[in-house]
């Protein structure tokens, strides 16, 4: 499989950074196991996916799927650190209107802030 | 009834040396060994082959033998003799031929069958059923029969018919009254998988044997239990004993063989610690059936062979599911691949061209071109994912667009309808990525696109990318749908693709991109960019289909 996930904690916000493809197969399930999981203890998320070199429409279709769940759990997902073809596929699909898309990790975890505040 | 005794292992299957018959009548199959020569079959009992019905002549054919070719001779019957139901006066046989004799359906012979059928498992059957053993037939004959009959039944894939082989040579050899074999299923219990008397017959009904004992072979480390119940006394307790007078019993669990099982010799505890599978259970209930005689050796043998029997059974079952299982597949693909085929429509105003390129798994693209009043209309979609989930996704799609097309729908509805419909049976993460594009004869082109790459617009050498869009269909239930136009002057082409193009790798990772496509769709006609995407990627397989879709506008 090439996918690996780190996960760790900045200012009450989770971060999950998978590292490698996120493609139709066993490699998107593992991203959405991991976020389930992840989904059991924190309601705060930012995906930053600058070291996912690939995702297919597979890949995509799951993180739609997580972030659909998620939203209807009453918890929050944001995406931090799209390459330009993502963007490029974002943009395609109108996703971009679904997601809510930042430039910097620091600034996807100041989102969470501002909402609270 | 020339049924050929068999002298020993030796002699082999018996088929090799004769040809062989195979007559079934209702339920009732029968072997029969084809050795001499003519060889009768009619109504008279002296025939070799008698078949009860009055509809059959009492002399009705021969089957001949003319240097080693059979052939059947109808012999003036009343109801005739059929080859594989063509009624014949004579006719040379061949391998399978189906023959019958004036009853038709109800009794019918086979002529010589191919081994490996679940035919060879039968004859094999009825031969050790006319298999002698003689009582000075030494313990270690009887072992080698039984091996001989273990190495062949291993090329036998039917567990039913292994299972009742074993039990039929079991009986053979320990002169039981009635054998029983036990598999466990799933949940760890064991069921009677089958049943056999001394006489051949089935027994469906494990009432009347004893459970007790059955249970404590299996909880015994041992290798067999040899129970003779006039012998022991603690015994008599027992129910169904005392109940239904068993005389001995033999109780042998059948334990998985292991993988390494010459090391495991070194250490025969842990062999025998392996996984019980089932049982082989043996009774007796008269005096006259003695079977406590029976020889260790014979036990041992029949503990060891019986298991890797059915292991191998089970092995080459699973095979064989296996194997109808691509057969089921390749039927799907087949079929899918009989819908998604296109019929181009002619129209004045345009010239329409396809083509897909398919990667080894099935696919979720799909491609159609309706044309109604409205104009021509194409649509190109790509399922996410790949294999059955997403070609069973595609026929689905391709159904709904191409009916509401026909009913001559706005665009806008038909993907606002098959989102609905996606995300309403909640289908999981799939979705899919849809270009619909309608063509008028004036060049007005209506397109709605849901999350598909954008089209190319090919006009005076220039590429141009309308770029409006949507959701994907299937993705979320309350996405809104919108439409655009562009417009086409004569010479102009508009080309649509899946992302399978854009995404197709060379060697080194590198996509084909929308540049690459830009350039090869300026210049080339469609088989000019298939050529520029086999020469991009060198030999690197596809991982994804490639479908391009290439509409020139000729004018009105």
């Amino acid at each position: 499989m090439s996918l690996k996930i780190e996960t760790r904690q900045a200012e009450g916000v989770t971060i999950l950074s998978p590292q490698g493809r996120i493609v139709f197969g066993e490699e998107a399930a593992a991203f959405r196991e991991h976020l389930k999981r992840v989904l059991g203890s924190t309601r705060q998320i930012v995906v930053n996916l600058s070291g996912v070199s690939y995702i297919d429409s597979g890949g995509l279709g799951t993180l739609v799927g997580v972030y659909s769940s998620a939203r209807a759990g009453g918890a929050d997902i944001k995406l931090t650190g799209l390459g330009q073809r993502l963007r490029d596929v974002l943009q395609i699909t109108k996703l971009v209107t679904v997601f809510e898309v930042y430039d910097s990790e620091q600034e996807a975890i100041a989102s969470f802030h501002r909402g609270a505040a | 009834m020339a049924f050929q005794t068999i002298a020993g292992p030796s002699s082999g299957t018996g088929s090799g040396v004769f040809p062989t018959l195979v007559f079934v009548q209702g339920n009732e199959q029968r072997v029969i060994n084809l050795d001499h020569s003519p060889f009768g079959v009619g109504r008279k009992v002296d025939k070799d082959l008698v078949i009860a019905d009055p509809r059959v002549s009492r002399d009705h054919a021969l089957i001949v033998s003319e240097n080693g070719v059979f052939s059947v001779v109808d012999q003036g019957s009343k109801h005739g003799t059929f080859v594989n139901g063509e009624r014949v006066e004579r006719k040379t046989l061949e391998r399978n031929d189906r023959l019958e004799f004036g009853v038709r359906e109800v009794a019918y012979v086979i002529f010589n069958p191919q081994h490996g059928t679940t035919n060879s498992a039968r004859e094999f059957l009825s031969q050790i059923s006319g298999m002698h053993i003689s009582d000075e037939t030494t313990d270690l004959e009887k072992l080698v029969l039984f091996l001989e009959a273990a190495r062949k039944l291993n090329t036998i894939g039917v567990l039913d018919e292994i299972l009742m082989t074993l039990l039929d040579v079991t009986l053979k050899l320990t002169r039981a009254e009635r054998a029983y074999v036990y598999m466990k299923n799933e949940h760890g219990e064991l069921r009677l998988a089958a049943g056999r008397n001394a006489k051949g017959e089935p027994l469906l009904d494990d009432k009347t044997i004893s459970h007790s004992i059955l249970d404590d072979a299996l909880k015994s480390n041992s290798e067999f239990v040899l129970t003779d119940t006039s012998r022991s006394a603690d015994l008599t307790g027992r129910k169904s004993i005392v109940a239904y007078d068993l005389r001995t019993v033999i109780c042998v669990p059948l334990r998985k063989p292991q993988v390494h099982a010459t090391r495991d010799a070194e250490a025969p505890g842990v062999a025998m610690s392996a996984e019980v599978m089932g049982a082989l259970y043996v009774d007796s209930r008269f005096a006259s059936r003695d079977i406590s005689g029976v020889s260790n050796d014979i036990l041992h043998a029949i503990a060891t062979e019986a298991a890797s029997l059915i292991e191998n059974a089970r092995l080459v079952q699973a095979e064989e599911a296996g194997r109808r299982y691509q057969q089921e597949l390749a039927i799907a693909a087949s079929i899918q691949q009989r819908l998604m085929a296109v019929t181009i429509p002619e129209v004045p105003f345009a010239k329409l061209a396809g083509r897909n390129l398919s990667c080894k798994e099935i696919g979720g693209d799909f491609f159609d071109a309706v044309n109604t009043d409205e104009g021509l209309t194409i649509v190109l979609a790509d399922v996410s994912g790949k294999g059955v989930s997403a070609a069973l996704l595609a026929s689905t799609l391709q159904g709904m667009i191409y009916s509401q097309l026909t009913a001559g729908m706005p665009l806008t509805e038909i993907v606002t309808a098959v989102n609905r419909f996606f995300t309403d049976k909640n289908i999981g993460e799939k979705y899919a990525t849809v270009i619909i594009a309608r063509v008028r004869d004036n060049g007005d082109v209506e397109y709605v696109n849901c999350g598909h790459i954008l089209p190319l617009v090919v006009s005076n050498g220039e590429v141009q990318r309308p770029a409006h869009g949507n959701l994907p269909v299937g993705l979320l239930p309350d996405a809104k749908y919108l439409s655009d136009h562009c417009q086409l002057k004569p010479g102009d082409r508009l080309i649509l693709v899946t992302d399978g193009v854009t995404e197709a790798e060379n060697a080194r990772g590198d996509f084909f991109e929308d540049s690459r496509l830009e350039l090869a769709a300026k210049t080339g006609t469609l088989e000019q960019i298939f050529t520029a995407i086999s020469n991009f990627c060198g030999g690197t397989p596809l991982n994804d289909d490639c479908t391009v879709v290439e509409l020139m506008y000729t004018g009105s």
